[in-house]
Formats: C-alpha cells, structure tokens, sequence
C-alpha cells in the first residue's frame, strides 16, 4: 500500500518547480503540491488559507532561500515559533555553490537540501527523496 | 620658537656675550696705558724732585765752597744749579701731583728761596764787599757767623731734605697704591673675560645640545612612523606640541597619513564592493542560466525525437552557449574569491602538492608531468600554492598542442625566495601577448572552438599580485612558454 504524500513547495521560480516535478515524477514518487511564491504565501498556505489541492499540515516543506517579500531563512523563523508548525519538516532547495547561506539555516533545524539543477547523480538529494518514499511507503 | 629662531637668537646671546668680553678687555687695556703713562709721569716726578733736591745740594755746596775760597767757579756752579732748579720746578708744576706733593713743593720752593735771599745772596754780596774795605771784611765775618755759625742754615737745609724726601715717598707710595689698582683691575678683568667665555660656551653647548636633541628626536618619530606607514598601518600619528619646524613636518605628516589612510580604507571599501558585486552579479545571473539550461534539456529529453534537426542544431548550439555563460560566471566566481579566504599557515610538502594537481588531471591526456624531485616542503598558505600550480599546469597541458606533451617543474633559489618553473613544449606565445595572457577574460583561442574562458592565468596573478610576488613568462612562438613566479620561503608573507 502507499499514499499520496503532501508537499508544500515553497519556491518563486516556475522552472525550478517544474524540474522539482519532474524530478518527483521520474522517481515515481505519488504527490500532492501547494505552490507558494514566497514566504508569506507558504505561512498563508499552512494557515490553511488555500484548502485547494490537500487540507491540513503538509508532509515536507520544500524551502527556496531566495525569494522576494519573505525569504527562506525569514520564513523558517517564523515556522519555528508556532508550535503547531515546530515538528514540520523542512528540506532546502540550495545551489551548489550557495555554500556560505547553509550556515544559517543549519541553525534552524532544518532535515537537508535539495540540490538545483536536479539530477539522479547528485547525491546530495539523496536524503530528501528517500525521505519521500518511506513517507509514501508508510501504512498511514 | 621655531628652530631657526632659536639658533639665531642662541648666536646672538653669544655674540653679545663675546663682545661684552671684547669690551672689557679693550677697556682694561686702555686702564694700562693710562697706568703706564702714569708710571712715566711719576717717573718724571721723581727724576725732577731728585735733580732739584741734587741742585739745591750743589748749591749750597757752591756756596760754601765759594765763601772760603772765593773760586768764581763754585758760583758758577751754584748759578747752574739755580738756574735748573727754575726749569726743573715749572717742569714739575705742568705735571699733576698730589695736594699734599703741591703743598710740600710749595714749601720746598718757598723754603729755598727763603735759603736763597736769606742766606745765600746776603753771604755772597758780603763776600764780594768783603775785598773792598775791611769793614765790610768784618761785615761779612759778622754775617758769616750770624747765617751759618749757630747752625740755622745746617737745620733749614735738613728740614728741606727731609721734605724733599718726603716728597719723594709720597711718589712712590702712589706709585705703588697705582699699581695694586692695576693688578686688581687685571685680575678682574682676567676674571671676568674667564666667566664670560665660560659662559657663552655653556650656552652655546646647552643650545647645541637641545638643538640636536629636539631635531633628533623628531626625526627619530617621524622616521618610525614613515616605517609604520611603509609597513601598512596608516593609523599611527606623532604628538606634536610646540610650533617649530619638526612639530610642523610632523603635523603635515599627520595629516598626510590621515588622507592616506582615509583614501586606504575607501580603496579596500571599494576592492571589498567589487568583490561583492562581482560574487552578487555572477551568483545572480546563474539563477536563470540555470533555467534556461533545464528547460533546454527538457525539449532535448521531451522531444528530441520530434524536432527538425535544423532546431536540434539551434538547440545545440544554445547549450553551448550557456554553458560557456555558465563557465565565464564561475571563472568570475572564483577571481573574485581569490584573497576573500583566510588561508592557514602550513607545512606544505610541494612536491607531494604537486603530485596531487597531477592526480586531477584529465585521465585522457597524454601529457607527461616531470617534476624535480629537490622541490622543497616549506610553511605557507597550501590552498593558493595549490591554485597557481594548478593553473598554470592545466594551461600547459590544455594549450599543448605536441604530440608528446611534457610539462616540467623545477625551482631555483633567489634572493632567499624560491622560483618555481613551469616549462611546457607547447606551441609558445608570441611576445605581443605576454602582458595579455594574464588579464581576466583574455584568451588566445577563438571563443567558439575551445573551452578556456581565460580567468586560470588572472587568477594565478591575482594571488601572486596580492603577496606582492612576482610572475614572469619566457616564451617565444614555436618554442613553448616557461611559466615562472617567486614563492617565500618561510610563513613571513
């Protein structure tokens, strides 16, 4: 048995959406995604303002850092407060080169990084997809 | 004060003090020429006084001699005498004498001429007489015995003598009183003269000595902080206080490192914005690129199969294109990374570094590597010696066009610094291109039909550049290029 898992991607740029989903479909990885453009958007989102597509907490955050309005680093401060939204897991969409921007959500207990352009060989994604198809695996 | 106000007014203190001692000096000598003249003066006195006292002597003498024997030279000779004594007092009575002298010459004068109308002149007419008649024989013998046989006259002749004498010591006791004021004023003088010297040469030296004190000591700061400033730090300042020439070259110093290290820190707030913006720009400008790159390889991976082939050419060469962007972006990436690192000292064996840039080569060159097996371990910064070697060794393979590509390592001493050599049998580089090779962006080969994007050379002189080192190429078309650079030999960078 397996289930469809919650996603909420947190991510301003529709390419980079669409490579995460492509990704997540050639893995055969079963979804359901909320799209926010920004941070508010994703508080917005899991606020429950946008009951489209699934209802409740999402699965994984998938976390952009840069973003207008509410970044990355912005919106996991605010995720860290609520206590509601405290045990919910957050996997960072990152760049190889962005190196120097880990530091400062490593702080803010974050479970790893999804690695842009995506690719199977990269195996610094490893850990999230995995995460994914446990999720998926799992009876309820 | 300023120091040359100082100086001037220190001579002229000397000068004053020289000329003040010069005075006093000409006006001791001129006290000795007045006492000297004084002496002749007084020397005349005595001489006159004593000729007088002598003619007074013949005189009487004359006198005496001529009342018994009638000889007219014996009145001659008291005639003589007078007759001096006439001149020899008017001569004295020119030269200035002392009050109780005048009184006493007066005396004497007046005491002689008594002697000489009282006794002389009466004994001698009676003489005369005393031929002509007997009475006036008797006339004579009679006054003979009046004048002179009670011995009146022997005691008025003593008296005089003992005037004349008195006379004379008087002289000679101002004489001597003269000179004991002389030798007095002398040694005065002398005394005087000897502290004046003394003293102008204490104040000159006391000036001296402040002088090159002061100077020195200003120069000594403004000397350290210009090494200061040489070794850097633009922060230093003397402290002034005072108005002279040293605090004033001090002050223009202060203010000149005070602009310099202002313009400083706005060049390093620069070179830091430069930096920045060139990491912001190319990290940017990826985003998309990256985009642009995925949504390519979609339509390959999506369609491939339907697309003409005149489009899967443009799609080609759109690949090519970005990743040509993306390499460019990087190459900038890295240039300006350069120097934002802080690199740890090390102890760093170069050979086996060297023996690692070899192990990253690309697998399918053909390029033998031979390194000198001297080449040292040394304590420096491991990761920017890794880069230059790196860079320099991968150009000489990448350009080699050989068909036995070589690249050869070695190293020599100089000036206590090591030269490495990275010499390649390649197709060299035309002297017209030498500066060229190492600007960021430049490169010898057409765009399109090599993958080099022209940073791996900036960058090697971007690191040496910043550690003030020293690059150098030896290379003529045709007979390869020898890369060489300067290296310190210990952590002292």
């Amino acid at each position: 048995m397996t289930r469809v898992i919650n996603l909420l991607l947190i991510e301003d740029d529709n390419v980079d959406e669409i490579d995460l989903k492509r990704s997540l479909d050639r893995m055969g990885i079963l979804y359901r995604m909320k799209v926010a453009k920004n941070g508010e958007e994703g508080v917005r989102a899991l606020e429950g303002q946008s009951m489209e597509v699934f209802a409740g907490l999402p699965d994984i955050i998938l976390l952009d850092l840069n973003m207008p309005r509410m970044n990355g680093l912005e919106f996991l401060q605010v995720l860290r407060k609520r206590v509601e939204w405290k045990h919910l897991r957050v996997f960072v969409l990152t760049t190889s080169d962005e190196l120097e921007d880990r530091s400062a959500v490593r702080d803010l207990g974050i479970s790893g990084y999804i690695v842009k352009p995506l690719k199977v060989s990269n195996t610094n994604s490893i850990d999230a997809f995995n995460l994914m198809i446990d999720l998926m695996n799992m009876q309820n | 004060m300023k120091i040359s106000v100082l100086i001037l007014s220190g001579f002229f203190v000397i000068l004053v003090l020289f000329a003040f001692t010069t005075y006093i000096n000409y006006q001791q000598s001129d006290k000795i020429n007045e006492n000297s003249e004084r002496f002749a003066a007084s020397s005349t006195v005595l001489r006159n006084s004593n000729r007088i006292q002598r003619n007074v002597s013949n005189m009487v003498a004359g006198l005496r001699g001529y009342l018994l024997t009638r000889e007219s030279s014996f009145i001659e000779s008291y005639d003589s005498a007078s007759n001096e004594n006439v001149e020899l007092l008017k001569e004295l009575s020119a030269v200035p004498l002392q009050e109780r002298q005048e009184v006493l010459l007066a005396d004497i004068e007046k005491s002689h001429r008594q002697w000489v109308y009282e006794f002389a002149q009466p004994l001698v007419q009676a003489k005369l007489r005393a031929n002509l008649s007997d009475s006036s024989a008797a006339g004579f013998s009679r006054l003979y015995r009046e004048k002179l046989a009670d011995n009146s006259e022997k005691v008025f002749q003593q008296t005089l003598q003992r005037r004349f004498k008195e006379f004379s010591n008087l002289e000679y006791s101002y004489r001597d009183s003269q000179k004991d004021l002389l030798m007095a004023s002398v040694e005065q003088t002398r005394n005087v003269s000897f502290y004046l010297t003394a003293f102008s040469i204490i104040i000159g030296m006391v000036i001296a000595v402040f002088l090159a004190q002061h100077i020195s000591s200003g120069i000594v700061k403004l000397t350290r902080m210009a090494d200061t400033i040489a070794a850097g730090d633009y922060t230093i300042r003397v402290n002034v206080d005072g108005n002279d020439e040293v605090s004033r070259l001090s002050r223009a110093l202060n203010n000149m490192a005070r602009i310099l290290s202002e313009y400083i820190a706005l060049l390093q707030r620069k070179n830091d914005e430069l930096n920045q913006f060139a990491h912001i720009v190319s990290h940017d400008l990826k985003g998309p690129l990256r985009g642009i790159d995925n949504v390519v390889g979609w339509i390959e991976e999506d369609h491939n199969l339907d697309l003409p082939s005149k489009v899967r050419e443009y799609i080609h060469l759109i690949k090519g294109r970005v990743n040509r962007a993306e390499n460019l972006l990087n190459g900038i990436l890295s240039y300006s990374r350069v120097g934002r690192e802080v690199n740890m000292q090390e102890e760093v064996n170069v050979l086996e570094l060297l023996q690692e840039v070899k192990d990253y080569l690309p697998a399918e060159t053909s390029a033998r590597l031979i390194l000198d097996p001297k080449i040292p371990s040394l304590v420096t910064e491991r990761l920017p010696l890794l880069q230059v070697f790196t860079n320099l060794i991968s150009n000489a393979i990448k350009h080699n066009d050989n068909p036995h590509p070589l690249v050869n390592v070695y190293f020599k001493e100089e000036d206590g610094m090591y030269r490495f050599f990275v010499q390649d049998n390649g197709p060299g580089i035309a002297r017209d291109y030498h500066d060229k090779v190492f600007m960021i962006f430049q490169t010898l080969k057409e765009r399109d039909s090599f993958e080099s994007t022209g940073v791996g050379l900036a960058i090697v002189k971007k690191i040496l550049d910043d550690r003030k080192l020293d690059i150098n190429l030896q290379s003529s078309t045709g007979n390869g290029s020898t890369f060489s650079f300067t290296w310190p030999k210990n952590n002292d960078l």
